[in-house]
């Protein structure tokens, strides 16, 4: 479990972005329109479900200053995850409140507004089915009737009504082991209500139609999917559509589909104008592709000495009125419900459903966050039930080297238990002082997520001066790779300094494919391929220097700048001169690289209807938190906050800790009073900042962390994701905490003030709970 | 309406609606796009800007009641291509993310450390009530205005 601190990648390094961030120079998609732009609107759906009878765009056309109008059959093709069952507008069916109907483009966005308003849809009401409960009950409505005939993009899975994805495991007999006389039975339902990220930039593109293609200028985290989607829906060869990144005003997952961009698109072919469409901070809130809401049923056997010989459990997910990411999440139950322990036998069902609601989409750590804050609730309950010390309940239990996975794959390393005692080991040595009359609660809980890998690729261009250029399709959204891991990994290849490593952003026109950004996978994915690539720089700068210093390149070394005979210091070339000399020799010195893990087994006929099979590479946290809560207004305070969060190797440990400082202050919002309520219209309650509650400055603490190296990882120096995982167990250590304290078991998040007071009381909350 | 302003220390002249809100103004007829429109309704700070000496949203100020008045805004609080102290700070302590936030929290905070140049934590933190951060979780944010301190007095 050591790593070399020493290692040349390994620093603190600054991120370059910070400068023109800090002064308001950075120009985000959201910045870029000027007067030469013309600006987008979308007429949005105000019901959640209708029959469209007529859209009529005669008036909004003939409007000031409109230039192009666009409808359904201006982009008639349907895309998605898993199946192909959402258009961009709705032609005939309204399926959700904010579904886009119309586009406009005008000279300016109040112009384009007042068109908006001119624009006659005649629709004829159809019952909205607006919760799970609903859509899973027996003759519900269905929201897709021609589910059937859409485009599967990946077999195996079971689907049919308004169930868009089912995704399954079983592994051993869980039936005969819930039979056993010797076992405890343990039982649990848990619900979670929706999340939203709120980017402070919205989701905001620009798109023109330039020498017969599409330039798509747009805030996302992943252009190689806009190119997909948007040249899917438009019905054109996907090489038709390029798609740049200016930096990034935060995305958390929200920009990790593709929404606007194809409205712009068809807007600049109409108009032969360049077009801004820009998501207004409602819009922006009311179409959020959030973390779902969700249902998880869990039981498990136990014996008394605490091995779960069986779990079983059945998770709903509230997909919205498209399958989006929640199709491809149906698979990351698997990994994080059935994740964390040695399991005997697991039987598991995971169902994307339907509902007339906005849909949902891909959200930091996903559904890992409330699969862990439910399991680690049942596990506090399982602890109960036996007698058995939490802590020492989950040292036994934890998965570590050669444990099995629920579908089958085999663990290698002991990392969560070693956490664990590293945890222990933060504590301070005295208990915090509780002022009286407070609930005191404290819980340590652990959590598994993993790196999203999948394919990258990367170049590394030799510069004259020295420099090197990387080119991927990367994009910097805040979380610093782009500025910080990928230029360390580059200069430390090449014996140069971060700062003469040049990193462009995303352009699909120069770099090659990609997942996107998200997942954790930027450092381990484009962080390997950049390493590839500067492999093959590595050779070809060596074997150039080799002709100039008459020594074989395996005694070379790259290193300060320059080119050094090994053991003889100053004795070598500057890599500048190489350059020059391999530039007349062999040709400027440039290098590629791809990446891409094949992918961990399961076990055979063990999994259905999952994207993988297993995690290539698991990560693992364990947080601890210590809250008070206040027995007469129920609102609760947190005193302390520890992280033990496995990280392969730390590049930048710096900017490591202020993800998880950040990612963990995100989970407190979830875990305490980011709450979304559907109402009857289908449409959220909490329509801005006045509603949806962010953490703030005087809610927060400094998180204390501590980061656990040498796990094994496919990534580059060991490394892997280190700014996806810090929100995963915030809501399970929060839970539990406030269990702890109250003395009552907690089943649903957020704990807002009346729903600890309605758990202390006993009564229930003046108003519904989150729609499930 | 015509409007006469000082903007980042030159006469400049609005024309049009007077409810447009001095945000607008600043983004779209002077394309001043650092400061940064996010929820327009006065709780996130993106906006801050400072009018006669005053840390305040700009999305809340119509430009209509701002006649002779002087708007600082991001791109004038320093000189071209320089960083005040709280900047320098907060770049040397790599406390930016996204940075959306970032221009209306140093608006708010410049501001602040003029009236208080020695606060404690916990007054940087009621003094950021109005400035929202979704990506760092503050206490970096925190961390750098209070490291100005300790190396003032170590001076």
């Amino acid at each position: 479990m050591n790593t070399d601190a020493r290692h040349p990648a390994v620093m603190d390094y600054p991120r370059r972005d910070a400068s023109d961030k800090l002064q308001g120079r950075t120009r985000y998609t959201a910045d870029l329109g000027g007067l030469e732009t013309l600006h987008a609107v979308l007429v949005r759906a105000e019901v959640a479900s209708a029959r469209i009878l007529r859209v009529d765009v005669t008036r909004a056309r003939a409007m000031p200053g409109v230039r192009a109008i666009a409808i359904a059959h201006d982009g008639p093709g349907l895309h998605g995850i898993g199946i192909a069952d959402q258009p961009i507008f709705a032609g005939s069916v309204i399926r959700h409140h904010g579904e886009p109907i119309v586009a406009i483009a005008a000279d300016t966005l109040v112009q384009a507004q007042a068109a908006a308003r001119e624009v006659l849809i005649d629709t004829e009401p159809m019952r909205a089915v607006l919760t799970m409960a609903e859509a899973l009950a027996p003759g519900a409505q269905l929201i897709h009737p021609d589910w059937a005939s859409y485009e599967v993009l990946k077999e195996g899975a079971e689907r049919g009504g308004n169930i868009a994805w089912e995704a399954s495991v079983q592994r051993g007999d869980t039936k005969s082991a819930f039979a056993r006389p010797d076992v405890v039975v343990v039982e649990g339902t848990y619900e979670v209500g929706r999340q939203s990220h709120v980017p402070f930039e919205p989701r905001a593109v620009i798109a023109s139609f330039e020498d017969g293609r599409y330039h798509i200028q747009t805030s996302t985290q992943v252009p190689w999917t806009v190119r997909a989607v948007t040249s899917k829906v438009l019905g054109i060869a996907p090489s038709m559509v390029r798609v740049t990144v200016p930096s990034v005003g935060g995305g958390f997952g929200l920009k990790f589909d593709c929404t606007l961009e194809p409205y712009a698109a068809i807007l600049a072919r109409k108009s032969g104008r360049t077009v801004s469409l820009v998501n207004s901070r409602e819009e922006e809130q009311m179409t959020c592709l959030c973390r779902e809401n969700a249902q998880i049923r869990i039981r498990s056997a136990v014996t008394a000495s605490g091995e779960i010989v069986a779990r079983e459990a059945e998770v709903l997910m509230d997909c919205g009125a498209y399958g989006g990411e929640q199709v491809f999440l149906t698979t990351m139950t698997a990994h994080t419900l059935m994740g964390n322990y040695r399991l005997g036998s697991v039987r598991l069902t995971t169902k994307a459903v339907y509902t007339n609601t906005p849909p949902n989409g891909a959200f930091r750590a996903c559904n890992g966050v409330y699969n862990t804050f439910a399991l680690e609730r049942h596990t506090d309950e399982i602890c109960g039930s036996i007698r058995m010390d939490p802590l020492e309940f989950r040292r036994r239990n934890v998965v570590g080297d050669g444990s099995l996975g629920a579908t089958g794959q085999v663990f290698q390393g002991d990392v969560l238990r070693p956490m664990l005692d590293r945890l222990v080991q933060m504590r301070p040595a005295k208990d915090p002082a509780v002022p009286d009359g407070l609930l005191y609660g404290r819980a340590t809980t652990v959590g598994t997520w993993f790196v999203f890998v999948g394919p990258s690729t990367a170049t590394v261009n030799l510069n004259a001066d020295g420099s090197a250029t990387l080119v991927t399709a990367g994009v910097e959204i805040g979380s610093g790779t782009m500025m910080q891991s990928l230029p360390q990994i580059v200069a430390a290849e090449l014996g140069i300094h971060p700062s003469a490593v040049i990193v462009k952003s995303a352009d699909t026109d120069a770099s090659g494919r990609d997942m996107g950004v998200g997942g954790g996978r930027t450092t381990v994915s484009i962080g390997a391929a950049s390493a590839a690539a500067c492999a093959e720089v590595r050779a070809k700068l060596l074997a150039s220097a080799s002709e100039l210093l008459q020594t074989e390149p395996a005694k070379l070394v790259l290193t300060g700048g320059r080119v050094e005979i090994m053991g003889r210091p100053g004795s070598g070339t500057s890599i500048q001169k190489v350059i020059q000399h391999a530039e007349m020799v062999t040709g400027p010195i440039s290098g590629s690289g791809s990446f891409t893990a094949p992918g961990v087994a399961a076990l055979p006929g063990c999994a259905a209807g999952h994207f993988i099979d297993a995690i290539d590479i698991p990560v693992f946290a364990v947080h601890e938190c210590e809250l008070t809560v206040h027995p007469a207004t129920g609102h609760v305070t947190i005193l302390a906050y520890r992280v033990v969060q496995d990280v392969g190797r730390a590049l930048n440990p710096r900017a490591i800790r202020s993800q998880v400082q950040g990612g963990v202050v995100q989970g407190l919002g979830y875990a305490l009073h980011e709450e979304i309520t559907i109402n009857t219209k289908g449409s959220f309650d909490q329509r801005g900042f006045e509603s949806y509650l962010l953490p703030l400055a005087e809610d927060v603490v400094p998180v204390e962390v501590d980061l656990f190296e040498g796990a094994p990882s496919l990534g580059p120096l060991g490394t892997k994701g280190a700014g996806e995982v810090p929100i995963l167990n915030v809501g399970a250590a929060v839970a539990c905490a406030v269990a702890n304290a109250i003395g009552k078991p907690v089943a649903q998040l957020p704990l807002t003030p009346p729903r600890v007071l309605a758990l202390l009381t006993g009564r229930l909350m003046p108003q519904a709970a989150t729609a499930v | 309406m015509t409007v006469n302003l000082t903007l980042n220390g030159e006469i400049r002249t609005f024309f049009g609606d007077p409810r447009t809100s001095l945000l607008d103004v600043l983004r779209e007829t002077f394309r001043l796009t650092g400061t940064k429109p996010v929820c327009r309704e006065g709780f996130c700070g993106a906006c801050v800007v400072h009018i006669d000496g005053l840390a305040v949203p700009s999305c809340l100020r119509p430009i209509g009641l701002l006649q002779g008045a002087s708007v600082t805004t991001i791109e004038g609080l320093a000189q071209v291509d320089a960083l005040n102290a709280l900047q320098l700070a907060f770049k040397d302590q790599d406390v930016v993310q996204c940075g959306m936030c970032f221009p209306g929290m140093v608006m708010t905070l410049s501001k602040f450390q003029e009236t208080n140049p020695t606060p404690s934590r916990a007054e940087i933190k009621a003094a950021m009530i109005g400035n929202i951060c979704r990506c760092t979780g503050y206490e970096r944010i925190v961390d750098a205005v209070l490291s100005m301190q300790s190396r003032e007095n170590a001076q």
